[in-house]
């Protein structure tokens, strides 16, 4: 499966993604507001829903940790969150270079960009924690607990930064989107997803190895099983 | 998913011709290239790093 | 989650006794809130200095100040409590001891609560003297805010501040995982201490002290379930 899952999804995903910026580049019509800028939608809009997916189950990891310990959730954990932190951020760049034309300044305090901002900002928190814990099974509870707290947060600050910006922002309503551009974008979103799911089958086998040689240590933890609690004798000073 | 993505389409929509005024932008497609090309490098600079990162090992055999 | 059944001592008194002794320790030294009072003073001088001597500047955005100065605070307030407790292994003792792991941190949070609320109460008269404002609305509002945003700090605080402690680089790592996190907080108690200072003509205090309420529910809540994850062993 290794040789496959390797070459064979990325092969596959680097191929629809091609095909669905050429149908959103080359074959789908100009909007009719927005003309050509509008293409940016098929690059900026796949990247979101990858970043969102890594997060979501970034979050369903970190929730199932908590329930079962095991390696494997939080070698999950880790590589959906680094995952979605690069995908979020060429998503928030093509999101502030859109905005240029179209709102005339690449950045406006619009809730979804200003709550996008502060996930980053989170998850990089998330990050940086799990670099400064040594003790490989303290970092996972901790990094979960995290995790789950910055997920509640991502609604509240949704809200929060709506309210805030009531005055200046009008909330739309959706708009019918031509049936080209829903194609192209259709398929350029599955390419994406193809490729998300490659970084993180690739990032998921490197963190469960580091976290193979990080338990094979001499004074580090027993397997995976007996990581549910109590495994080990506290070294928190 | 999808309605995160109309609200969005929607908002990008509704933003512009209130700023903008509702004629069509013509043009722009320095903004369009300089996004996928700021995306395909992000996309291959992490691949390049998960490539320096491979773990070293049992799963992966080149060394 | 890991409570035994029938606690030797309940949650209420563990916590009390908990409050009691962090407070004590706080009274004999009070090195923790001399050196946040005179932090915070210095950050409210320095916007000043920072944005120039425009006194208008100043007083439209004084809620905002009042709560930077607040929020910079606590992060030395929060990275002290526990620091307090890594000296000769205390933690251990504490979770050895017979009593609810849940208790540490309620106790944790409503002593940070209450020095945060000590250091607010005693910043308001500096606030009113050096950027000009008067309290327009009235008190009772403003301290009702003061409370619910030092309570809003303080939860989502003390359960970062514990993962922390124990962590490399534990000054960096605090504000980088707590900033995100208290936006809202900062965001509704700022608007709303503004609106006390600066009229309220169209009734809005009421929705920002509901969310900041809601904000207090939902991470009192979540830092009670998952507190005792976070110091188990």
């Amino acid at each position: 499966m290794g040789k496959f899952i390797k070459w064979g999804l990325l092969a596959l995903s680097l191929a629809v993604l091609a095909t669905g910026w050429w149908l959103g580049l080359a074959w789908a019509p100009p909007d009719r507001e927005m003309g050509d800028v509008q293409r940016i939608m098929y690059v900026h809009v796949p990247l979101q829903w990858a970043a969102l997916v890594a997060m979501f189950i970034n979050f369903v990891a970190a929730v199932s940790y908590m329930f079962k310990a095991s390696w494997k959730l939080d070698a999950t954990a880790e590589s959906s969150a680094e995952v979605g932190l690069v995908l979020g951020t060429a998503g928030m760049i093509t999101g502030a270079i859109w905005g240029r034309p179209t709102w005339g300044v690449y950045w406006s305090w619009d809730p979804r960009l200003t709550s996008q901002a502060i996930m980053l900002v989170a998850y990089t928190g998330y990050l940086v924690l799990r670099r400064f814990v040594e003790d490989p099974e303290k970092r996972a509870t901790w990094s979960s607990v995290v995790a789950i707290i910055g997920a509640i947060n991502l609604p509240i600050v949704w809200f929060s930064v709506r309210w805030w910006r009531s005055l200046h922002q009008v909330q739309s309503t959706p708009k019918t989107v031509d049936p080209e551009m829903t194609l192209a974008l259709r398929v350029s979103a599955f390419g994406m997803l193809f490729i998300t799911l490659w970084f993180l089958v690739a990032r998921y086998r490197q963190a469960l190895a580091e976290r193979q040689a990080e338990v094979a240590l001499p004074d580090a933890l027993p397997s995976d099983l007996a990581a549910a609690g109590g495994a080990n004798s506290s070294r928190v000073a | 998913m999808m309605t995160l993505s109309t609200q969005l389409l929607g908002l990008l929509a509704a933003a512009a011709p209130g700023q903008v005024g509702s004629g069509r932008i013509v043009g722009g497609w320095g903004y369009v290239w300089a996004c996928y090309a700021i995306t395909v490098a992000m996309l291959v600079l992490y691949a390049v790093s998960l490539w320096v990162r491979r773990p070293k090992a049992p799963t992966d055999a080149k060394e | 989650m890991s409570a035994s059944r029938p606690r030797p001592i309940g949650l209420l008194t563990a916590t009390v006794a908990l409050l009691r002794k962090d407070l004590l320790i706080e009274w004999r030294t009070r090195a923790r809130l001399n050196a946040i009072i005179f932090f915070a003073l210095a950050t409210l001088l320095m916007f000043s200095f920072a944005l120039g001597p425009d006194t208008k500047l100043l007083e439209k955005n004084a809620g905002g100040y009042f709560w930077l100065a607040i929020l910079f605070a606590s992060v030395l307030a929060l990275g002290e409590s526990f620091r307090v407790e890594s000296e000769n292994a205390c933690m251990d003792g504490l979770r050895l001891a017979p009593a609810d792991a849940r208790a540490i941190f309620l106790s944790k949070a409503l002593g940070n609560t209450l020095l945060l609320t000590a250091l607010g109460t005693l910043l308001v008269p500096v606030m009113v003297a050096l950027y000009g404002v008067s309290i327009v609305t009235s008190g009772v509002d403003l301290g009702l805010i003061l409370l619910l945003g030092c309570l809003a700090l303080s939860a989502p605080g003390t359960v970062y501040a514990a993962i922390s402690s124990n962590a490399r680089a534990r000054d960096v790592l605090l504000p980088l995982l707590l900033f995100p996190l208290v936006i809202p907080a900062l965001l509704s108690a700022a608007k709303a201490t503004t609106l006390v200072l600066q009229g309220d003509p169209m009734n809005q205090f009421g929705s920002w002290a509901g969310l900041l309420g809601g904000f207090n529910l939902i991470y009192w809540s979540v830092g009670f379930l998952l507190f005792p994850r976070i110091i188990e062993d």
